[in-house]
């Protein structure tokens, strides 16, 4: 933050109070990419890796809890989901099922 | 008076960035807004570029490359073992140019300036930044296995990187007889692909048992255990009996001395005459790293976990198996997951914004046979100024899985294989 002390006070609290929100977004944005790299950017998996490009939030969400929870079979899934907290993995949901709503 | 027309306006400038000041922005003429130079094009650097443009659309983002098509590591074992071709293995830089906007250059950087923020290459072309991102992956230090140096490479191949060594050694193998004796030389840490030459003895095992079914494999290890170990000792186990020997370093495994003409391979106390040697040497950032003074006594780059940047050059952001990034190992999909962070970071700190805090992934698919796959994930986060795996998560695939099971993961290998090929370069 240093070299940032110049920044006039009330321009420095717009940018905190726009940026909140952005943040947030941003940091589930970067969650959720890291996914693509299996399931193809956007979740279009081009290949024999499941996909999910074409379902809505909630189908996502369940998936993933069922994965979180174990009552879904998985080879991998169950061992990366364990990493998110339930409200992460909901926002990551709505994320891909934004996208491919466009 | 001549009346400028936007077009002729922009033309006239002939710098988008100016364009931007004066606030139009968006036009036909493309981007106007801050230049960020990727130097590499690999699973990094090309995921860098593409992210860039796919987060904010106002980045100009200019990819320079040596290469003018892309070999990967991964799936280059399955190459050597005959299964799959080298086509399968490149990939082209059509699509980030035609689909994202990447101006892709094929040419090599030799120098980075800070101060000036400029990038050189060897074809005497200047690129200005706003900021950098490097992504070179990993270099030989040749010499530093005495006897193994770039000569020595053609005769005892590494094939670690993928491309005209993988059709070498694959050559090699082709050529040897029944009977004969396949030596690999694994490094120690840290190295790029750290399962690589396990998989690559599993699945020369696989072609060697249709083949030349007498032959043997010794793996001379510098360590004392190694990636999915038992996972693998499993499988070469089941699939092909004795046919594999793994040495440690604490039984005389590490090779000290290699003599390329008279393809000897040498440990403390033994001399190994192989019949087709692949000696993976000690690595170390690639050249442009060094150049830029971007490493530290390690041969590697230390960075800032959240954003990549650089600890000993402003505004140059390093990726990838060069830089040093905690508990991620040296992995193709590691870098591409690295490369969105970084590109995040990069529009960020453009932006005037603070980075937020990162989540990475690395996924890797290791394969025994072509239907026999195992796999390690894990999920990383940055947790007192360090990239550490988040605890709880990740892990190997499970010891004594039935055939189902280890078929779907090989399933999911080539499926792996597929996506990250695209979320890199498609």
């Amino acid at each position: 933050m240093k070299g940032r002390l110049a920044i006039p006070t009330i321009a420095l609290a717009a940018t905190l109070a726009v940026p909140a929100i952005a943040q947030a977004d941003t940091r589930i944005s970067i969650m959720a990419d890291a996914c693509n790299g299996c399931h193809g950017t956007d979740a279009a998996s081009p290949g024999s890796m499941p996909g999910f490009s074409n379902k809505k939030a909630d189908a996502i969400k369940k998936a993933l809890m069922e994965y979180k929870a174990g009552t879904k079979e998985a080879t991998i899934m169950n061992r990366i989901v364990k990493a998110y907290s339930d409200a992460d993995l909901a926002a990551m949901a709505n994320y891909f099922a934004a996208k491919n709503a466009k | 008076m001549t009346k400028l027309t936007r077009r002729t306006f922009n033309g006239l400038l002939g710098t988008a960035g100016l364009v931007s000041a004066f606030g139009i922005s968006g036009c036909a003429n493309g981007p106007a807004g801050p230049h960020v130079v990727v130097v590499g094009g690999g699973f990094g650097g090309a995921t860098a570029a593409k992210y860039i443009r796919r987060r904010d659309p106002n980045m100009r983002v200019t990819l320079i490359e040596s290469s003018k098509v892309f070999h990967t590591c991964p799936f280059s074992n399955a190459v050597l073992a005959g299964f799959k071709d080298m086509a399968y293995i490149t990939k082209s830089y059509d699509r980030l140019a035609s689909a994202h906007g990447v101006n892709v250059v094929n040419d090599t950087v030799v120098a980075i300036d800070p101060a000036k923020k400029t990038v050189t290459t060897k074809g005497g072309a200047t690129f200005t930044y706003d900021r950098c991102i490097v992504s070179p992956g990993i270099d030989f230090k040749w010499g530093a296995l005495p006897g193994y140096d770039q000569a020595a490479s053609e005769i005892m191949p590494h094939a670690w990187k993928a491309g005209a060594q993988t059709a070498l050694l694959r050559k090699q193998l082709e050529a040897m007889p029944d009977g004969g004796v396949f030596v690999i030389s694994s490094p120690g840490n840290p190295y790029r692909c750290p399962p690589g030459p396990y998989e690559r003895a599993g699945l020369v095992a696989w072609y060697f048992k249709q083949k030349k079914p007498k032959s043997k494999i010794l793996i001379l290890d510098s360590k004392d255990a190694f990636a999915k170990q038992k996972l693998f000792m499993e499988g070469w186990d089941k699939a092909y009996g004795e046919m594999i020997e793994w040495v440690p370093a604490n039984k005389n495994g590490k090779v000290l001395k290699v003599d390329a003409k008279g393809m000897v391979v040498e440990t403390d106390f033994d001399k190994h005459k192989a019949s087709v040697a692949n000696v993976i040497p000690p690595q170390q950032a690639g050249a442009i790293a060094f150049a830029a003074g971007l490493t530290d006594d390690s041969g590697f780059c230390p960075i800032d976990p959240v954003t990549f940047e650089s600890t000993r050059q402003k505004g140059i952001h390093v990726i990838g198996d060069a830089c040093i990034a905690g508990a991620m190992p040296k992995s193709g999909y590691s870098a591409s997951s690295q490369g969105k962070v970084a590109a995040a970071a990069v529009i960020d700190l453009l932006n005037g914004r603070k980075p937020v805090a990162p989540s990475f992934i690395n996924t890797c698919y290791s394969l025994i046979a072509p239907d026999y796959g195992i796999s390690v994930a894990a999920v990383y986060e940055v947790a007192d100024g360090k990239i550490a795996g988040v605890k709880g998560s990740g892990g190997v695939s499970p010891a004594g899985a039935n055939y189902q099971f280890r078929k779907k993961e090989a399933d999911f290998a080539e499926g792996w294989y597929a996506s990250v090929s695209q979320d890199c370069w498609g």
